[in-house]
């Protein structure tokens, strides 16, 4: 307890460090660390954080320091809009980060868009102005994407289903899980299964058992969810307490490594984009070594997301020069490959018109009955 | 069959939350805002003791509920004994700002990642088949149990109890109970004590069903509409508020529309709150003093 006490207090100096550092470059985060869904973010802008603390200790990029200065919002956009204008205008950020909710992306972009820093978007659902044509000034590095999930999702279902398909879908009642599963129930008939039922279900619920009740009463014998963890794994939980036998496919989101060997049930897959800690790759272990060290709050396993912005920062303001702000790095970032060493089926590539990545890649994993197993390696969609 | 367990479920849970709202509420006249995040709060104190008592998990629960007994004390004692002759609403102000305090900390000091404290405590929660097929896990059967026995306790003592009849005198006339040589602040710290244990084992037990993270709090202020339709100052009208509150959940995720069960319990409120405003069991005269 003591220990955590000295975390949270080290924590809370950290985030209320002035950008004082002149000689440094100044990347503002707007992230939700705290509120509903903050462990969908706070693990990533943890992995950023030791990351870019690995980078200035190695003597920065471009001989200059990265000086994160990073603001809680909540998750609530008057907040996110107060902290964009703080670190646009007060601390002169040459790079924006948002690591939160959708509904925090208008001010967002709104004040990064006047102030003419791109703004990159870590962890959070990429939005559609970074597909192509994207719009100047946004990018984004997080895994999933919506669409492209759901197709990678239905496409492993009808290729490993034996059986006629009736499938049941869970999402929470946000506009992002939403329109994704409303998306996969329409393209659920085309690719021959049958859709029975389709549960939204609001985030505070208390006892996900009558959700549950009613897929397993449409008679599913798979069900898909793409939604935050929580949703996604506590409608799961439901279902197998109501002695619902069927296969359950959801994102690969942070929490996943550690929930298949929690759950340990074989026929819980999830389709993700980032490769597990199980394929104990260098980059994996570099990474294991640097949250130890650091003390990190999180899982190694949950640092990926986070990393991946981590290389992608360090990479654009590498390539912006040693004079780089923000005009600069905007035009590093449209001109952008980085190796993520295999966290990822492929590299992150922007183009001018790109900003998300020319091929995305899946993967999917379950647990085998000892341990994390893959269940489908590497397959792409083409992002057009 | 399903159905029914359903609603019992989601009704214990309610009904377990609304108590706390009520025993202030009628001890103090203070709505306590800030009952879901010390709700929470007693679930991840669990969380701590399962680390420090791991091999012993009966005396792990029975620290957390200890601290939190103790925790909602000090609330009391700390913060709330501080705006004793205040108007009401600075009381209720004050319990939202310890609400977003204690939101903070709670992210700060167990981060905001989903916990599981059922596993650190090496509980399992099977799933039990009922009469009729209907399944339930064993921590929602517990968590019924412990909530009726929690009503039931909370019936006896205020009933029977001599603290008990202090309490109800202090909510019925703090004047003439003071007068009478009760002492009113141990009364309210015990109600704000109560309020916070009672709570504190409905987080418990939510967290050891499915799991702990900080959307709990949000699951306290949906059963404050069970409270209020009830009436504040009424266990039963609790007890029956949450009753009707999970009935109108469950029944419109089956037979409606999922998303209606998240503003549901606000439809009943508010047609309550315009029928009859003082709830169901609540009395027009303690309405009146709000």
């Amino acid at each position: 307890m003591r220990s955590s006490m000295l975390l949270a207090a080290g924590l809370a100096a950290a985030l209320s460090t002035p950008a004082v550092a002149q000689d440094a470059y100044v990347v503002g985060i707007t992230a939700a660390l705290t509120g509903p869904p903050a462990s969908t973010y706070a693990p990533a802008i943890d992995a950023l954080r030791i990351y870019i603390d690995r980078v200035n200790k190695a003597g920065g990029v471009n001989g200059k320091k990265i000086n994160l200065v990073i603001q809680d919002d909540s998750a609530e956009p008057s907040k996110a809009a107060a902290n964009a204008k703080k670190l646009l205008t007060q601390d002169n950020a040459v790079l924006m980060i948002n690591a939160s909710l959708s509904s925090t992306y208008a001010p967002v972009v709104a004040e990064a868009r006047n102030a003419g820093v791109p703004l990159l978007f870590a962890s959070s659902v990429c939005p559609k102005d970074v597909y192509p044509p994207a719009k100047e000034g946004q990018f984004c590095t997080t895994a999933f994407a919506a669409t492209y999930d759901s197709r990678a999702a239905l496409a492993f279902i009808k290729e490993t289903a034996k059986e006629p398909v009736k499938i049941g879908f869970s999402a929470m009642a946000i506009p992002l899980s939403r329109g994704e599963i409303d998306f996969a129930e329409s393209q659920a008939g085309p690719l021959g299964m049958t859709a029975v039922d389709k549960e939204i279900i609001p985030p505070p619920t208390a006892d996900y058992t009558p959700f549950a009740t009613k897929i397993k009463d449409a008679g599913a014998n798979w069900v898909f969810s793409w939604a935050p963890w929580v949703t996604q794994v506590r409608t799961f939980e439901a279902l197998r307490r109501l002695g619902w036998a069927g296969d359950y496919v959801t994102w690969a989101h942070l929490e996943a490594e550690g929930e298949l060997k929690r759950i340990k049930d074989n026929k819980l897959f999830v389709v993700g984009a980032n490769a597990l800690f199980e394929d104990d790759l260098p980059v994996q272990r570099e990474i294991a070594a640097a949250v130890k060290e650091a003390g990190g709050k999180y899982p190694a396993e949950q640092m990926t997301e986070g990393w991946i912005a981590g290389m992608v920062i360090e990479a654009a303001i590498k390539g912006a020069g040693k004079d780089a702000n923000a005009a600069k790095i905007q035009a590093s970032m449209q001109n952008l490959k980085v190796d993520l060493k295999g966290l990822r089926g492929g590299p992150i590539e922007w183009t001018k018109d790109n900003h998300f990545r020319t091929r995305q890649f899946y993967r999917v994993y379950r647990w085998d009955g000892s341990k994390i197993a893959l269940v489908k390696d590497w397959f792409a969609f083409d992002v057009k | 069959m399903q159905l029914a367990v359903n609603i019992v479920v989601l009704s214990a849970i309610y009904a377990l939350i609304a108590c706390g709202y009520v025993l202030i509420y009628r001890v103090s006249r203070v709505l306590n805002l800030a009952h879901g995040e010390l709700m929470m709060l007693g679930a991840y104190l669990l969380l701590t003791t399962a680390s420090l008592f791991g091999g012993n998990p009966w005396m792990a629960i029975g620290a957390a509920l200890l601290l939190s007994l103790v925790v909602g004390g000090l609330v009391y004692v700390l913060l709330m004994r501080k705006m004793t002759g205040e108007m009401v609403l600075a009381a209720v102000l004050a319990t939202v700002a310890l609400g977003i305090l204690l939101r903070g900390v709670m992210v700060l000091i167990w981060s905001a990642q989903q916990q599981y404290p059922g596993q650190a405590l090496g509980f399992s929660n099977p799933a039990l088949v009922l009469p009729g097929g209907a399944r339930i896990s064993l921590m929602a059967a517990l968590l019924v149990g412990v909530t009726a026995v929690t009503y039931l306790g909370l019936f006896v003592f205020l009933r029977f109890g001599r603290w008990g009849v202090r309490m109800r005198a202090a909510g019925q006339n703090p004047l003439l109970a003071a007068q009478r040589g009760i002492n009113l602040h141990a009364i309210y710290a015990l109600a704000w004590g109560l309020s916070t244990f009672t709570g504190s084992i409905a987080g418990m037990l939510m967290a050891l069903d499915s799991g702990l993270t900080n959307s709990m709090v949000i699951v306290g202020l949906k059963a404050f509409p069970a409270a209020l339709v009830g009436g504040l100052d009424s266990l039963v009208g609790a007890l029956i508020g949450a009753a009707i509150i999970g009935a109108s959940e469950v029944l419109s995720i089956q037979y409606i529309d999922p998303l209606l069960s998240d503003v549901i319990p606000f439809l009943v409120l508010i047609v309550m709150l315009v029928l009859r405003p003082w709830g169901l069991f609540g009395t027009r005269e303690e309405l009146d003093r709000v």
